[in-house]
């Protein structure tokens, strides 16, 4: 009986509700207090910060945006406007040249369309809940570059379409196997099955390639007349397409167990990384023909993109090799346990890890090598910088060299704040462990 | 599960005969023979840099050895490619720190091999997986991250994903070592439950609650080599040897886990 009385007598606990922590300003009048004039200290900081800004911004917004001449036909004519204002009107009548370099105006639309190609193509990749990103992606890699450089070359006779051409011989060649395979009555593994899937694309594309080859010919334009933002924009990307390969395998070969392939990953990534860009620019560009049979004739262009490639391959070899160190070797092991053989082991497991681990580091070599491509302007390739020191030697804006570097350094800071912001918002996504 | 057939004559499923490995100049395994039969559980224990896990690891050619053979099925591991064949056949391993891949999900983790390795359809991939982790008690954290989940079930993630790949032989290298007691106790019964249904096992262990429970042999390392070799009763109950004694004092006294756990 008194067993019973005492659990009836047993206490209900009741959790006590929470409460939001204390001194938490919830409105942001308060916050503002809160943060920024929080003591004497505090305020007269927020207050000198302030005044500095007003100090900094306000002759930059006179001399940018209140005393601008927009609309002149020479300097001469931005001064008698406004002597201490920026000239945009050089800007606005270069404009064309600083994006476009001296690609020939009817042409332009070449430029146009392939960078509206380049989003739509690689606008799957960013849509988070796209099936078949894999595929997009080397499709991005290995198809678009083709399809860009017949457009923006142009012509029949050159590499690229050559290139482009034994790329469709081998869709053919693709799709026969595949037809001869289903013919002969083999079960189709899925490696097959999902190859049979892209036959009609790659059927579409053999004819398109055709078709480009022999009936579709645009006009040729020379990579000398290259240049502004198109032409720092193509070498950037294709540095910064090839970086990461390049740097894999650079990477992999370093701490690869034969010696051979060592010791030459080794050595070149010292010599790479030890050596400036413009020197090696200037190697690719004026040494490299002395070693050249004459018959061959090397274009300036190619010989950068090969130089600039090479040189960020180095540097994202050591970020690469970085991540690789940071997995543990018990990742290899089970790998290994379950029957996965070096790639494998590399593709599936370790390069995923290694890779998102650097994204930090990865992106920041991407930054440089676009600003690093400006160097391209000193061995007489056009682009953006280049164009702008051109644009200062014309007589009627002779001397105009601020604005045109203001809006330079606005165009790379755009650029480059954008491939950080993304790199920061990749990180979050791709985190796992919580 | 129900129990593999077994011919009447269990074949030989590992033999290891001289092996001899040195780490520099650290001779860690010395003159190692020693055979499994199939359907045979086999616990190695031993004192701690015994080289019992450097066999175990030897077996799945995680190890280089510079002298002696390793045979599964009456297949030499000599030659690295074979080697890899037969792994990927019939060897199966779980290992001390689980090594749960981090960027792959729970169900990803296990169909990676058969999808990659096998050539397993992803639908079907999925299927078997599934009813794998069914079978260790996880079917419900599928989508979930290693990073999300505690050690036992990690180490019973890690269990699904060799098992999922049939292996004809699990090895496991010392598999309870890095869990709390509680989380001991969950691996310790799947594991009984699969020396149950028939698969051959080896077993770097110090539970000798599990070893009593289930092992057919117990092998006994100290110093690179095997001490004794036996039935679990015999090695267990009335060892032969000083060495073993010691080691057996030592663990049953100091290891309340293992007296309430099987």
């Amino acid at each position: 009986m008194t067993q019973s009385s005492k659990q009836t007598q047993l206490k209900i606990f009741l959790p006590i509700t929470a409460r939001p922590p204390p001194g938490v300003a919830d409105t942001w009048l308060a916050r503002l207090r809160q943060q920024y004039f929080s003591s004497a200290l505090s305020a007269a900081l927020t207050v000198a910060t302030l005044f500095l800004f007003y100090l900094l911004i306000s002759p930059l917004v006179d001399w940018a945006i209140i005393k601008a001449v927009w609309s002149a036909a020479d300097r001469r004519e931005c001064y008698s406007i406004s002597p201490d204002g920026a000239c945009w009107a050089g800007i606005v009548h270069w404009f064309n040249n600083i994006i476009y370099g001296r690609y020939p105006d009817l042409e332009q639309w070449r430029i146009n369309l392939v960078f509206i190609a380049l989003v739509a193509w690689a606008w799957p990749i960013f849509v988070s809940r796209f099936p078949h990103k894999t595929l997009v992606f080397l499709s991005l890699w290995f198809i678009f570059p083709l399809f860009a450089s017949y457009l923006l070359l142009g012509g029949t006779h050159n590499i690229v379409s050559q290139i482009f051409f034994a790329v469709a011989c081998a869709m053919v060649i693709i799709i026969v196997a595949c037809l001869v395979w289903l013919l002969l009555g083999r079960g189709l593994n899925p490696s097959h099955s999902s190859l049979m899937r892209l036959r009609l694309p790659a059927l579409g594309l053999t004819v398109l390639a055709f078709a480009c080859q022999y009936y579709l010919v645009l006009v040729p334009v020379e990579t000398t007349r290259w240049g502004g933002l198109f032409l720092t924009l193509v070498i950037a990307s294709v540095a910064i397409m090839m970086a990461l390969p390049i740097g894999i395998l650079l990477a992999l070969g370093r701490r690869s167990s034969l010696p051979v392939i060592k010791y030459l990953s080794i050595t070149f990534i010292e010599l790479v990384r030890s050596v400036p860009l413009i020197t090696v620019l200037f190697m690719a560009v004026t040494m490299l023909p002395f070693f050249m049979p004459n018959s061959v004739e090397l274009d300036k262009l190619a010989q950068v993109l090969v130089a600039v490639s090479l040189f960020s391959g180095a540097y994202m070899a050591e970020n690469v090799r970085g991540g690789l160190q940071a997995i543990a070797q018990g990742q290899t092991e089970a790998a290994q346990s379950l029957g996965m053989n070096y790639w494998q082991t590399m593709l599936f497991i370790v390069l995923p890890q290694a890779l998102r681990l650097m994204i930090p580091n990865i992106v920041t070599s991407f930054i440089s090598t676009l600003k690093d491509t400006t160097l391209v302007s000193i061995i007489g390739l056009f682009d953006i910088l280049l164009m702008a020191k051109n644009m200062a030697l014309d007589k009627k804006w002779l001397d105009l060299h601020t604005e045109p570097l203001v809006l330079i350094a606005t165009i790379f800071f755009v650029l480059c704040y954008g491939m950080s912001q993304y790199s920061l918002h990749l990180e979050r996504k791709l985190q796992w462990s919580h | 599960m129900e129990p593999l057939e077994h011919p009447n004559q269990p074949e030989t499923a590992i033999s290891l005969s001289g092996i001899n490995l040195w780490f520099e100049n650290f001779h860690a395994l010395k003159d190692i023979e020693f055979e499994v039969k199939t359907g045979e559980i086999v616990v190695v224990c031993g004192p701690s840099g015994s080289g019992k896990s450097t066999m175990v690891r030897c077996i799945n050619h995680l190890e280089q050895y510079q002298q002696g053979q390793v045979e599964i099925f009456g297949r030499s591991l000599a030659n690295k490619k074979v080697a890899s064949q037969i792994i990927r056949q019939d060897v199966g391993m779980v290992f001390q720190h689980f090594h749960l891949f981090p960027h792959l999900s729970i169900l990803q983790n296990c169909t990676l091999g058969l999808i990659h390795i096998k050539g397993m359809e992803q639908s079907q991939a999925d299927h078997k997986a599934k009813i794998l982790l069914e079978r260790v008690g996880v079917a419900d954290l599928a989508d979930k991250y290693p990073g999300q989940i505690s050690g036992g079930q990690k180490q019973r993630v890690a269990i699904a994903r060799a098992l999922v790949m049939d292996p004809k032989i699990l090895l496991l290298d010392e598999p309870t070592s890095a869990l709390d007691p509680e989380m001991i106790k969950e691996v310790l019964d799947v594991m009984v439950d699969l020396a149950e249904s028939g698969m051959t096992m080896v077993c770097v262990t110090h539970e000798i609650g599990f070893a009593r429970k289930v092992a057919d042999t117990v092998v006994f390392m100290a110093d690179g080599c095997i001490v004794e070799t036996g039935p679990a009763q015999q090695v267990l109950g009335s060892p032969q040897w000083d060495r073993t004694q010691d080691f057996l004092a030592h663990v049953v006294v100091n290891s309340p886990a293992t007296q309430n756990k099987i």
